[in-house]
């Protein structure tokens, strides 16, 4: 089981931004690592701009699992995980990050925010503790307020997409994936 | 001219190889235009990449000078074979062939067979459950056994049997160095390919087949090997194949335990000579932590085995509900100890 | 739990005519570099289109001197015969070239003998078989020379009893078997297994009930079909365990109905052919095993199928060759 994200964004009006992010892209072959890295950012930023205040939702993609939580104060999380590793340790790790992060950084910085500007440093700490869940201490204690039958559960990203929106034309836009990125997206994709 | 580029980038991949013989990993980087007057080969620290756009101009003329020169229509010295067979194989590392025709420049002498483990190594990070490359492998592997048993005048024994009490010496300083770092290197090997495809067959398989050859009868290695699929499996709870290694593991250290002179209850890892001088060699055999609360300080009996197994998979049941590996783990500790 | 989800509007007809366009098209490919990389295997790719055609009665299609020059040049001086021409001879290949000259009525095209002396020489002590002169040992290759010589009608050629020994011992716990003893079941390795038990007249040493729920147990809420716990299911799988599961009388323990929509599911309604998963780019492996697969459930549109040999049983009747059945 892995964990290969953690990130924590700001979801503005119609976007959302990214303030703070670790990858453990360790399992990736080296020259496809960066593309990787891209794409998980550039997942993480749909998913939390396509994701409504107050909610928590899985995505899945492929074999991967994103998980997202967007508090109502517009601070988010998502981590990329693989099928493996359990939900609910996800979510805790979530909500602990979100937490932290909040206490840490004042809230005035948030719209504005970037991963060079924003000084917490505990994101990579968290990712590779959380590793192994059972180590992480998150396993026994399920958390009250954390009622999984409210996660909405989404079976492909397409389904968080508005009509007529495809995931392909987005990746085509996007100014944050670069050629080769794109080219990575292209042939990664077996599917016609 | 496309003659001139597949040379080139023949001659620039073996170039890499010389200067630096660390690399440690091959990939295709996307790139599906050439860049002007650059070579298609890049290394970074201890990575080779080739670019995309080169791969269909060179496999195919690749392929074709090969087959040439096996129908004899073509004739190619032994450097260039060697060259060729590396480029191909990184490429397409099922082209039985072309393992096949090192295979034979293996037994002139021309290449050496850890140049060989090296580059199935380098293949498989690209192609981590590539069936001809594991079969070539264990080619070479018995070649290189072969060698050392008639260096050292070791046994070679008979027969695929798991290990075996009588025969049972015990420990790993009685593997020659060069089987202990074969041994060791294997492991690596099957490990790294086992992390980059989830339930790849064809590296547990080959993990089982080099215990059987290379490790055969030393329980010290089955208890090191039980101890550190522990952590490893606990965090793969679907890897059907890492814990069908296990269950090898566990079925094979029983059937040394019972073969014990005392074939009881009361049988004990002390008596076969294969423990550990202290408690905690003992629990860490285990894959167990200081703190694990169900430790009786002593002796491990076959019971005791059962016991830790059956707790060990209660928990990671309890902790990733869902996963029909873990119930199928279960079905089979459950259907050895009957069996027992 | 690890599966797909088929989506509403994914195939639910069976496309024959297109699946027949995909194959007779394939091969005009050659220059392809897809082609190329796929050389190494290239006698089973034509027995897999080959057979595929003939359970769709479209075998006149296909060229039938070009191909059989092709096997007779791929004969070596061992008798055995490989995957194309300049490449090394295998059990493998051997067997796809035997079958495809049986679908032609034509085995005699190669030194029959040769090939029989061929998978003799291959035979172990143990009773295992070596693939090739350069000695891996799997029960895939027990299967292999089986096979061969059933169709060649030479099965005494070997040691059978030995033969069977060595696979009984590559039986696992949960019934199952691997590529080698004490290795992990898998459904690919268990057709070979029961295949192999079949031909030699010794199915009645499997544990039917135990190995079938193994089996059974493949079948994930798509329908598909995996070749293991926990793997995603393909199209593949639905032959390896659909023909386990009739070789040992077992099959009308899956939801026939279910696997038939997946593997309808797994068609490219544009280009013909099947895919291993719904979505995902066809090939001519995965077409064989859809329409296979289909055959077995009871497809009336294609020929019954032989679950031991793969190949339609008008073929096997017509060389008399009767593979045993548990009931
Ligand atoms: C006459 C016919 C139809 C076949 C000839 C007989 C042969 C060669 C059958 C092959 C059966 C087969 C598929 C064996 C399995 C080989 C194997 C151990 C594959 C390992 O699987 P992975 O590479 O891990 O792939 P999966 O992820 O699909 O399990």
């Amino acid at each position: 089981m892995k964990l290969y994200s953690l990130s924590i964004l700001h979801k503005g009006a119609t976007k959302s931004h990214l303030l703070k992010a670790a990858y453990d892209l360790s399992s990736f072959s080296f020259f496809q690592r960066s593309s990787v890295q891209e794409f998980m950012t550039f997942t993480s930023a749909l998913i939390v701009e396509r994701t409504s205040h107050g909610s928590r939702a899985s995505v899945k993609e492929q074999e991967y699992l994103c998980h997202v939580y967007v508090r109502n104060d517009d601070l988010s999380a998502v981590v990329i995980a693989d099928h493996e590793y359990p939900q609910r340790v996800c979510f805790t790790l979530l909500d602990k990050v979100l937490e932290e992060f909040s206490r840490q950084v004042d809230s005035i910085d948030w719209p504005s925010g970037n991963p060079d500007a924003i000084n917490y440093k505990a994101l990579d700490i968290h990712l590779a503790k959380y590793q192994n869940p059972r180590e992480a201490d998150a396993m026994t204690k399920v958390q009250a307020e954390l009622d999984e039958t409210k996660i909405i559960l989404h079976n492909t990203m397409e389904s968080l997409l508005e009509r007529g929106e495809k995931l392909d034309d987005l990746v085509a836009k996007s100014e944050h994936l670069g050629n080769q990125s794109k080219a990575f997206y292209k042939t990664a994709r077996k599917q016609n | 001219e496309v003659a001139v580029l597949v040379q080139r980038v023949v001659r620039d991949i073996s170039n890499a190889f010389k200067k630096n013989p660390n690399i440690d990993e091959i990939g295709i980087i996307p790139c599906p235009e050439p860049r002007y007057n650059r070579s298609p080969i890049v290394l970074i620290e201890t990575k080779l990449g080739l670019e995309s756009w080169c791969v269909k101009f060179l496999l195919p003329s690749l392929h074709r000078k090969l087959l040439l020169y096996r129908q004899r229509k073509n004739y190619l010295d032994r450097e260039a074979l060697v060259d060729v067979t590396v480029t191909l194989l990184l490429l397409n590392p099922d082209f039985t062939t072309a393992w096949n025709i090192r295979k034979e420049l293996l037994q002139c002498g021309v290449l050496n067979p850890e140049k060989d483990l090296y580059l199935g190594k380098l293949a498989l990070t690209r192609f981590p459950k590539s069936p001809e490359t594991w079969i070539h492998r264990r080619w070479v592997l018995l070649q290189i056994l072969q060698q050392c048993y008639a260096q050292k005048g070791c046994r070679k024994e008979q027969g695929e049997g798991y290990l075996c009490h009588t025969e049972a010496t015990g420990s790993s300083q009685n593997l020659c160095t060069h089987q202990a770092k074969l041994l060791h290197q294997e492991m690596t090997v099957c490990s790294e390919a086992a992390g980059r495809y989830p339930s790849n067959y064809n590296a547990w398989s080959h993990r089982i087949w080099v215990l059987q050859h290379i490790a055969k009868d030393n329980v010290e290695v089955f208890l090191e090997e039980f101890s550190s699929m522990r952590l490893w499996v606990s965090m793969h709870v679907s890897d059907h194949s890492g814990f069908h290694y296990r269950q090898f593991l566990l079925q094979a250290l029983l059937t040394a335990l019972c073969k014990a002179p005392q074939s009881t209850a009361a049988t004990t890892l002390h008596q076969q000579g294969i423990t550990t001088t202290s408690q905690s060699d003992t629990r860490a055999a285990f894959g167990l932590n200081e703190s694990s609360k169900e430790w009786q300080p002593g002796i491990v009996t076959i019971p005791q085995l059962f016991d830790l197994e059956m707790e060990f998979c209660s928990e990671l049941i309890h902790s990733f509900p869902g996963h029909e590996t873990l119930w199928c783990h279960r079905r089979q500790v459950v259907f050895l100890w009957y069996q027992w | 739990m690890k599966d797909v989800v088929i989506k509403p509007d994914a195939p639910n007809a069976l496309i024959l005519d297109k699946h027949a366009d995909y194959i007779a098209a394939y091969g005009s490919k050659r220059d392809d570099y897809e082609y190329t990389l796929s050389e190494y295997l290239r006698m089973s790719g034509i027995y897999w289109g080959l057979t595929v055609m003939d359970l769709m009665s479209q075998l006149p299609r296909m060229n039938c001197e070009e191909i059989t020059e092709f096997i007779k040049s791929c004969q070596h001086e061992c008798g055995g015969i490989s995957a194309s021409i300049g490449h090394d001879p295998h059990l493998l290949y051997t067997l796809s070239a035997v079958q495809i000259l049986t679908l032609y009525d034509n085995v005699q095209a190669v030194d029959v003998d040769k090939v029989v002396e061929y998978i003799k020489a291959l035979q172990q002590e143990d009773g295992s078989f070596a693939g090739d002169k350069w000695g891996e040992i799997d029960t895939r290759f027990s299967f292999c020379a089986v096979a061969t010589l059933a169709l060649l009608g030479k099965l005494d050629a070997i040691d059978v009893n030995k033969a069977i020994e060595f696979v009984l011992s590559c039986m696992n716990f949960d019934g199952g078997f691997g590529c080698r003893p004490g290795s992990e079941s898998h459904a690919g390795q268990i057709y070979c297994c029961t295949g192999f038990l079949s031909l030699t007249g010794q199915l009645h040493r499997v544990n039917a009930d135990l190995l079938g729920w193994w089996l059974c147990e493949r079948q994930l809420p798509s329908g598909g079909l995996n070749g293991r716990p926990e793997k995603l299911p393909d199209v593949c799988y639905s032959w390896w365990v659909l023909a386990s599961l009739k070789i040992i009388g077992r099959i009308h323990w899956i939801d026939k109905a279910k696997l038939r929509a997946f593997i309808l599911a797994c068609q490219d309604e544009e280009t013909g052919g099947f895919a291993d998963r719904p979505g995902d780019m066809v090939d001519p492996f995965h077409t064989l095993f859809g329409v296979a697969g289909l055959s077995l459930l009871g497809e009336e549109q294609v020929k019954p199928v032989n679950p031991v040999l793969c190949m339609p049983e008008d073929v096997l009747r017509r060389i008399g060759l009767e593979p045993d059945l548990l009931n």
